[in-house]
């Protein structure tokens, strides 16, 4: 009897993991997938989305499981797995998280909102929705977001036994840090249990997310010989806001002498300047803002202010929108952008 | 991570079951073997290997000497130099990793002495793709090495065994590649076995056979490497061919030992379903498994279809593919790599002429290029091709016995535009920067005004690029672009820079950029800045007189590129080469570079039981760079703006008046240096002020200190920068005292070499 709930055609059970560099996504996915292989007998595989992604860029997890004698022969990505965990939640505007869902899958999101307002904006239609705020356990416990979606993960793939990976997690911090032993057990089971789930019902018709295997912007007909890019900084626009964890930078203009120090260390180029007049009518540059499309959230520049001009600010959704000051580049189509 | 322990009925040793990638089984096999000396270069995707080794012997599993070499070049060197000792020598790589020894490969099996390297397959430049295909693997066939192919993290671990023992076979005395497909096979875990007891292997590899020259003993000495005229290189290359072919029957006789120890079997074709197959796919490595899961379902349908996957292809095994083809009726080769312009590439032709002497044969052959650079090969992919097969089958001819496969002619509409009007000239002129020669010192003077003036000139580099939170190289970059007027050209190393402003189709530049080869940045740009000069003088180009020629580049394309640098330097071209230093190459994963401090940890010097971080000081590269006589050298941080705008002011006086400028940029990298993003600046403030990283210029070879943290009673204890760093926490600890000691007197010795610099204008 096979211990899998659900298997596709080739028989496996597949987990994505959808995440962005630096949260310990792919060392959860290769804990789960262990968790399987070695604990339970299954026979998997785990592999991550390749590339020279940066910290804060895009990443993926993958995790096929099957029955031991089932032979795993495909390599390719995982394109519509029954589980989907989404370790960071802003990036839906990055990346289409729940493609290829099928209609009774489940989709574990970090955050801290309401299921409703999840929902609309992965527009997930149906499926089951499990939410825990990993972030905030991470924070509590001093520990990392990836133990507390693992927890999270445990409770969806219920088939795994947790104690087994309570287990892997004493074992990993026993020795080199036996006093983060104990916070990331707790880690671990707040997962487990503060996760909650809301399940929306797909009609008979529903036929899930169909996935969109992604096309490439351009082809042979469209592209320059020879790779070459003539669009020259085009990468302006780049939506980098979803690689920011949490934080970022708030200005305040009264506090602000203007003394270049923000600019100095912004690896991103954010800071908005703007000639105008000093008090004595002479010209003079003035810092008139942050653009957080291109915001990190490194926070270099916090550190940097002499003033109390720039300070941290945990990220509510929408607070980057109302304080967005833009860059103006001159356009080649005319105008300001 | 707990293993389970099966103990194998049929097998007569134990086996351990894990759940491992390719990387960490060529690593474990490798490791079990014990050779005696790993030269290596890091680039992806093999890079791995050489890490995970790292971490073994930290834990002390292993006593391979891991040497760090200089280039792949320098890598394939030292191999050599351990081979021709008579040792055990290993080597992993890939890519553009292989181009660059390409030319050592012959020299290794011409002059027959055995080692064993792993491919880890990847797209060749350009345009550089760091993703899997067999571009790689093609320009090795010619070399005379055995190949091995390992479609498997299995076959990875077990290929890796059997190759040294086929190396080392007295019939055969030639290196082995072992290769296998980036990323697919060298980065997904599966579930694999391995021998529980490292004895058990190298019972089965066998003693080092002693009996073959070699030039570790003194009494018995040889000339190794003499050279020939034609009579006498005809005769060697017939025993080399002879050789190579004995390899093949090595292989199936070592393959037979192999499986009744281990259980596994490794004919010299991977047949599936080809007994009465009628259609087939010829498939290297992975592709071949995801075919499989084809066949099974054209075999439900009634179709006869089947997947053929050599084990090997030097030598390459014609016979068994004559027999195994005899019965097909169409064939499709897939391939992951072109040989352009010969109407298919490398297997497709070679399938052909091995058919070619079978005169019964009918197989209609089709041939396909595919997957390159790491583009996925989905099941319903595999399931095109055969189509394509049972088509050529069904009307008796193939209609395209030559084609590629997924390539999209686009959409016209998509086309790239321009986004922003060009930005040249004028635009990056403030006027407020001011550069005047001093007639009689012949020293500069430099005027810049205050920062925030400068924040009306644009930047050069355009926000939206992919650089991790925190990476200190753009603030870097951007300040001493903040010092040049006017247009450049800039060159960029391959490296962090260069790759998070130019993912395709997108670029981060304003200006033109270049990028070539790791390690020929200097050497391109000398020859790009010649072009520019004289086709300016002849006319042919009408542009401004004052360009200037910028190279930029990490630490790891000044250790790879050092050739080329000092050459360009002694040549004086009127160019700038800007390096920006993180301590190591962060861009493939932070494995150690000649800059990394001592005792600093990476992924290639771990810190454990048996090891403390690298092992030796780090390059001065600036103190190189001024021995070669350039007119201006520096060294500066984004913590000091305004030191660091007056020297790019100077470096772009001297690029366009005198000749060569080298300049270090020492940069934090939050990611690699475990540090925090925030503390960047206050990380290069620590790292000055404790004279690690003394900011200073060498002008027509006048050393003057630009800064010193002594005079203005800001020296701190290099502790207080070092506490900053995960990567060197190990260094505060009482254990270490004695290593972090030694790293003090060594700042502290060249701190004080570089005060008597500048107060003796002669030194």
């Amino acid at each position: 009897m096979s211990i899998l709930p659900k298997k596709n055609e080739l028989g496996f059970f597949e987990i994505r993991l959808e995440s962005i560099g630096g949260l310990g996504a792919n060392l959860a996915g290769k804990m789960l997938a262990e968790a399987g292989v070695l604990g339970l007998g299954l026979n998997g595989s785990n592999f991550s989305s390749y590339g020279s992604e940066k910290k804060g860029s895009p990443v993926k997890s993958f995790i096929r499981f099957c029955d031991p004698d089932t032979e795993i022969r495909a390599h390719s990505p995982i394109e519509e797995p029954h589980v989907i965990g989404v370790f960071h939640e802003a990036l839906y505007k990055m990346v289409d998280v729940v493609s290829g869902l099928a209609p009774d899958g489940i989709v574990l999101v970090n955050s801290t909102r309401e299921f409703d307002d999840i929902k609309r904006d992965l527009r997930l239609e149906y499926g089951t929705l499990a939410v825990v705020d990993a972030l905030g356990i991470a924070v509590e416990e001093k520990t990392k977001v990836n133990t507390a979606m693992l927890g999270a993960l445990f409770r969806v793939c219920d088939f795994l036994d947790p104690e087994a990976m309570k287990q892997v997690i004493r074992k990993t911090f026993e020795k080199k840090y036996p006093h983060l032993v104990e916070s990331n057990i707790r880690t671990f089971e707040r997962g487990y249990h503060e996760v909650r789930f809301k399940t929306y019902e797909a009609p008979e018709s529903a036929r899930g997310k169909a996935f969109s295997r992604p096309e490439p912007l351009l082809g042979y007909e469209t592209q320059e010989i020879g790779g070459i890019i003539s669009a020259n900084a085009n990468s302006i626009f780049k939506d980098l806001s979803g690689s920011r964890q949490g934080f970022l930078p708030k200005w305040e203009e009264e506090k602000c002498i203007h003394c270049v120090a923000c600019d100095t260390v912004c690896p991103d180029f954010c800071f908005v300047w703007e000639e105008g007049e000093d008090k004595k009518g002479r010209k003079q540059m003035f810092l008139r803002g942050i653009d957080y499309q291109y915001c990190k959230g490194c926070l270099k520049c916090v550190e940097a202010c002499p003033t109390a001009a720039l300070s941290v600010e945990r990220e509510q959704i929408g607070f980057a929108e109302q304080h967005q000051v833009k860059q103006k580049f001159p356009l080649a189509t005319g105008g300001a952008y | 991570m707990a293993m389970v322990e099966e103990k194998g009925t049929k097998q007569a040793v134990e086996q351990v079951t894990t759940f491992e990638s390719g990387n960490e089984m060529a690593a474990l096999a490798a490791a079990q073997i014990d050779y005696h000396v790993m030269g290596y270069f890091p680039i992806t995707p093999s890079t791995e290997i050489a890490q995970l080794l790292d971490q073994m012997k930290t834990r002390g599993e292993h006593n391979i000497q891991l040497i760090a070499a200089d280039g792949e070049h320098g890598s394939a060197g030292i191999c050599y130099g351990a081979s021709v000792m008579g040792a055990r020598v290993f080597n992993a790589t890939s890519a553009n990793g292989l181009m660059y020894m390409l030319e050592q490969l012959p020299v290794q099996s011409g002059t027959r002495f055995p080692m064993v390297m792993n491919l880890v397959t990847r797209s060749i430049s350009g345009p550089l793709d760091i993703r899997g295909d067999h571009s790689d693997l093609y320009f090795a066939l010619n070399t005379g090495w055995v190949i091995l192919l390992a479609r498997t993290p299995q076959a990875v671990y077990d290929m890796n065994i059997m190759a040294l023992k086929i190396a080392e076979h007295a019939d055969v005395r030639l290196p082995v590649i072992v290769a296998y497909d980036g990323f697919f096979t060298s980065h997904q875990k599966r579930k694999v076995q391995y021998f529980k007891d490292r004895a058990v292997v190298q019972a089965f590899v066998g003693e080092r056979p002693t009996e073959f020259p070699n030039a570790a003993d003194p009494k018995n000495p040889m000339t190794i490497g003499a050279h020939m005229n034609g009579d006498d290189l005809i005769n060697n290359n017939y025993q080399q061919s002879e050789a190579l072919y004995r390899a093949g029957e090595v292989f199936k006789q070592v393959a037979r030992e192999y499986a009744e120890l281990s259980g596994r079997e490794y004919p010299v074709l991977d047949l599936y379903q080809m007994d009465d197959a009628e259609v087939a796919l010829f498939l290297l490595n992975s592709a071949a498994e995801t075919a499989k899961d084809v066949v099974d379902k054209l075999r439900a349908k009634g179709i006869k279809a089947g997947v053929i996957s050599p084990n090997i292809i030097r030598p390459f095994p014609a016979e068994e593919i004559r027999q195994a083809l005899k019965n097909v009726k169409a064939l499709l080769i897939g391939e992951r790599a072109d040989s352009y312009g010969a109407h298919g590439p490398n297997m497709t032709h070679e399938v052909k002429s091995a058919l070619q002497s079978d005169s019964e044969n009918k197989t209609i052959v089709l041939s396909r290029v595919f997957g390159v650079g790491g583009k996925d090969f989905y099941a319903d992919e595999a399931e095109a091709f055969f189509q394509l097969a049972i088509e050529a089958m069904e009307k008796g001819y193939a209609e395209k016995p030559f084609d590629y496969f997924g390539h999209v002619p686009g959409k016209q509409e998509k086309k790239l535009q321009r986004v922003m009007e060009p930005m040249h000239g004028d635009a990056f002129k403030t006027g407020l920067i001011q550069v005047t020669e001093d007639e009689e010192t012949k020293r500069l003077k430099v005027k810049v005004p205050p920062l925030r003036a400068l924040t009306a000139k644009p930047k050069r580099i355009a926000p939206g690029h992919g650089a991790c939170p925190g990476c200190g190289i753009f603030p870097g970059l951007e300040l001493f672009f903040k010092g040049i007027e006017g247009d450049v050209v800039v060159l960029f190393q391959t490296g962090c820079a260069y790759v998070v402003t130019t993912a395709y189709p997108y670029s981060s530049h304003k200006q033109t950029m270049i990028h070539n080869l790791f390690q020929n940045g200097p050497a391109t740009l000398s020859g790009a800045v010649e072009a520019f000069l004289e086709m300016k003088k002849r006319g042919d180009i009408q542009v401004s007189d004052d360009v200037t020629f910028v190279m930029v580049t990490g630490d790891g394309g000044m250790d790879i590129g050092m050739g080329s640098a000092i050459g360009t330097a002694l040549r004086n071209h009127k160019l700038i080469m800007l390096e920006y230093d993180n301590e190591g190459y962060m861009n493939t994963g932070s494995q150690m570079s000649y800059s990394t401090p001592m005792g600093h940890m990476t992924s290639t010097t771990g810190v454990g039981k048996t090891q403390k971080g690298k092992a030796f000081h780090h390059k001065d590269t600036a103190q190189i760079m001024a021995a070669t006589n350039i007119p201006y050298v520096f060294t500066a941080t984004e913590a000091f703006p305004q030191d660091l705008i007056k020297k790019a002011a100077k470096a772009q006086w001297y690029a366009q008046n005198v000749g060569t400028v080298y300049g270090k940029l020492l940069i934090t990298c939050p990611l690699n240096w475990k540090t925090e993003e925030r503390y960047g600046a206050k990380i290069m403030e620590a790292a000055v002020n404790s004279c690690f990283f003394p900011l200073y210029e060498v002008e027509r070879g006048i050393t003057t200190i630009t800064y010193d943290p002594e005079e203005k009673n800001k020296r701190i204890p290099l502790s207080e920068w070092l506490k900053y760093m995960g990567k060197t926490k190990h260094l505060l600890k009482e254990e270490n005292r004695d290593l972090l000691l030694e790293f003090e007197q060594e700042v502290e010795r060249r701190w004080r070499r570089l005060k008597a610099k500048h107060e003796h204008p002669e030194l």
